[in-house]
């Protein structure tokens, strides 16, 4: 019973990551038609923010904080000086954020020496509740991960600025004439999107320890769940996270822990070959 | 909401990849002839011929020039396996538009396969193993190319994602699987036999590895000029017109993506008796990576291109490897080269010395009695 409660709170708290991840991707995707393959090196650099504090015996919290306003800023530089050149071509961007992401991942890795860093929980120890005991660092991701969902969603369907959003999304063409600049919507969401993937990534790590390649392995299950779920909608990933991330958490329990990421790549990708689409084909925001 | 998949599919439509395709498909067949057959035109200097020539010279030059020096025969050796890689890749991308990003998972694999039945079977005879390789290779790679690009045409996202999460999902799987060495590979693989004759490391191997890239660049070179070369190129430049044309696009490129996988498959089983040594990162997403950076820094849709990135790479690599402080950000040097030719010269070297219709060239055999053009 008590085993099955700390399964279900680890998928869920790992399901909660994704669900950050793949929503900057999701949005980004559905918005400018670019599929960012630097995704995964942004939670990556989220991580490595939270390591560099850690290193500098700062406050932990105050890492998980920086974490997004550091990866606003990089995705703010790239989009400007690398990314808003491929939007007229998707092939070349997919070519382009490729490379973007090998040099971040890269340079992480010569920072790191090649390294692999653990990082304590900012919060460890359990809460009981019940009489079961629920681990406190996983309920904090549990927790923050529905409050940026809201709050997203929030500004996404009830502002005016999300309003803009959602118009660029749906026409641009018609955007432009009505006088809301897109490109600087463009690198607004760009800058939102990595900002939430160095979220995560500074939530995730205490769990899963630092090394330059888990930017690699967040961006094929993100990839394979903004697919899953289908491009352009909000629930679309959500739920697309929700089944990936359940299964990547999940399918070690129940099968060879080796056999188990292939397995869930390939149940995706098959998922995804059969339908197109998505699971959600075309929402609305 | 516009469906973003859509609007890839449409751009794929709309502007193919790369820059090489700039003229239109309907002149691309007359553009070999033409000028032969009007006098008075000025006829430009053919450079890929001569390009070629040169590199042939250099290959057969190099064991002579340096045959006191043992790690330098290993060096070239390795750029003419790894040549073939970047070939095979540069088939799939260049040539028929198919972005893999997992082209080291057809070179890892029947890497493996050979040292396995090296180790198991005690078998390494070259007229078994490196056939055994090569149809490992192709089908393996016709097995994927099924799932991926057969069907509803699935979009470049899904191909480019696809072989990522097979070259990733294979490197994982392999680093933790006992029976193949897990995460320290297969090392001391068994030495390639000729007959009873076993081949070492060293000019011999060399030669085999340059008369292997010479057949494979040779039937290359026939595949993508002939008609069936015309078809992939009117394909990366339009996909859709050619559908109509009546040309089934999906079983053109299941084939392309296969014949590559088999070169990769030869180059993946010169490489493990090459190296006598073959481990989870020779299928994964790492040279996967280093495939694209070599074919793009040749210049991708030719094929000289990738033979002449390779050089370069592997070579600025071994000469920078003493140097302590730049070999630790080597790589990231080779990302931002890899950034740089996409947003600058996305042609390559190659671009730079040989013009954008002699890259395209000319199809099939030239027929008397050919349609005069104009």
């Amino acid at each position: 019973m008590e085993s099955d409660i700390k399964l279900a709170f680890d998928i869920l708290a790992f399901t909660s990551v994704m669900v950050l991840i793949v929503l900057g991707l999701g949005v980004i995707a559905g918005m400018m038609g670019i599929f960012n393959f630097a995704h995964g090196e942004f939670v990556l650099l989220g991580a490595y923010t939270l390591f560099v504090f850690h290193e500098r015996a700062l406050p932990l919290w105050l890492g998980i904080v920086a974490a997004p306003l550091v990866l606003a800023l990089v995705g703010l530089v790239l989009e400007r000086a690398v990314i808003g050149r491929f939007y007229a071509n998707p092939i070349m961007a997919m070519l382009g954020t490729f490379a973007t992401g090998l040099v971040i991942r890269e340079v992480i890795r010569g920072l790191l020496g090649g390294h692999y860093k653990a990082i304590p929980e900012p919060a460890s120890g359990v809460i009981s509740f019940g009489g079961v005991d629920f681990p406190v660092w996983r309920a904090v991701i549990i927790g923050t991960t529905t409050i940026v969902i809201l709050a997203s969603w929030f500004f996404l369907a009830r502002t005016s600025m999300g309003l803009r959003i959602r118009g660029a999304l749906e026409n641009p063409m018609l955007a432009r004439a009505c006088g809301i600049s897109t490109a600087r919507l463009y690198t607004i969401t760009f800058a939102f999107g990595s900002a939430l993937a160095g979220l995560a990534g500074a939530l995730i790590v205490p769990l899963y320890g630092l090394s330059a390649d888990i930017g690699i392995r967040f961006l094929v299950q993100a990839f394979l769940s903004v697919m899953l779920g289908g491009v352009g909608s909000f629930q679309g990933p959500v739920l697309g996270a929700s089944l990936v991330g359940g299964m990547a958490a999940g399918l070690p329990w129940l099968v060879y822990p080796v056999l188990a990421d292939p397995l869930v790549f390939i149940i995706a990708l098959a998922i995804v070959k059969f339908r197109p689409q998505g699971l959600i084909g075309k929402g609305r925001l | 909401m516009r469906d973003a998949l859509e609007r890839l599919r449409n751009a794929v439509v709309a502007r193919p990849p790369g820059e090489s395709d700039l003229v239109p498909v309907q002149q691309v067949g007359a553009s070999g002839r033409s000028p032969s057959k009007r006098r008075g035109v000025h006829r430009p200097l053919r450079m890929l011929p001569l390009i070629e020539l040169a590199v042939l010279a250099i290959m057969v030059a190099a064991p002579l020039v340096l045959n006191e020096r043992a790690e330098l025969i290993t060096l070239i050796t390795n750029i003419a396996i790894l040549s073939l890689l970047a070939i095979s890749f540069d088939l799939c991308w260049g040539f028929s538009g198919i972005m893999t990003f997992g082209q080291a998972l057809f070179f890892g694999v029947p890497g493996y396969v050979i040292a396995l039945i090296g180790r198991d079977l005690g078998l390494s005879q070259i007229w078994l193993t490196l056939p055994l390789a090569m149809i490992v290779g192709l089908s393996f790679a016709f097995v994927v190319a099924l799932f991926l690009l057969l069907g509803r045409r699935p979009t470049p996202i899904f191909i480019a994602l696809g072989t990522l999460t097979g070259s990733y999902a294979a490197e994982r799987l392999v680093s933790g699987w006992q029976y193949v060495g897990a995460g320290n590979g297969l090392s001391a693989i068994k030495l390639l036999q000729v007959g009873s004759h076993e081949l070492v490391e060293g000019t011999e191997f060399y030669a085999l590895a340059c008369i292997i890239l010479l057949v494979v660049y040779l039937g290359a070179r026939a595949l993508v000029r002939s008609q069936f070369g015309l078809v992939l190129a009117g394909m990366r430049q339009n996909e859709e017109r050619l559908d109509f044309f009546g040309y089934r696009v999906q079983i053109f490129k299941v084939l392309v993506f296969s014949l590559a996988g088999m070169i990769s498959g030869l180059a993946g089983a010169l490489y493990g008796y090459h190296q006598g040594f073959i481990g989870p990162g020779n299928m994964g997403p790492g040279l996967s990576t280093q495939a694209v950076i070599y074919c793009l820094l040749g210049g991708s849709g030719t094929l000289i291109g990738p033979v002449i990135g390779t050089a370069v790479i592997e070579i600025l690599t071994y000469v920078l490897a003493d140097i302590d402080s730049i070999r630790q950000f080597w790589p990231v040097f080779l990302g931002l080269l890899l950034l740089g030719i996409i947003l600058f010269q996305p042609s390559g070297i190659l671009g730079m010395v040989v013009s954008a219709r002699e890259r395209i060239g000319s199809y099939g055999s030239r027929r008397k009695g050919a349609r005069q053009p104009g």
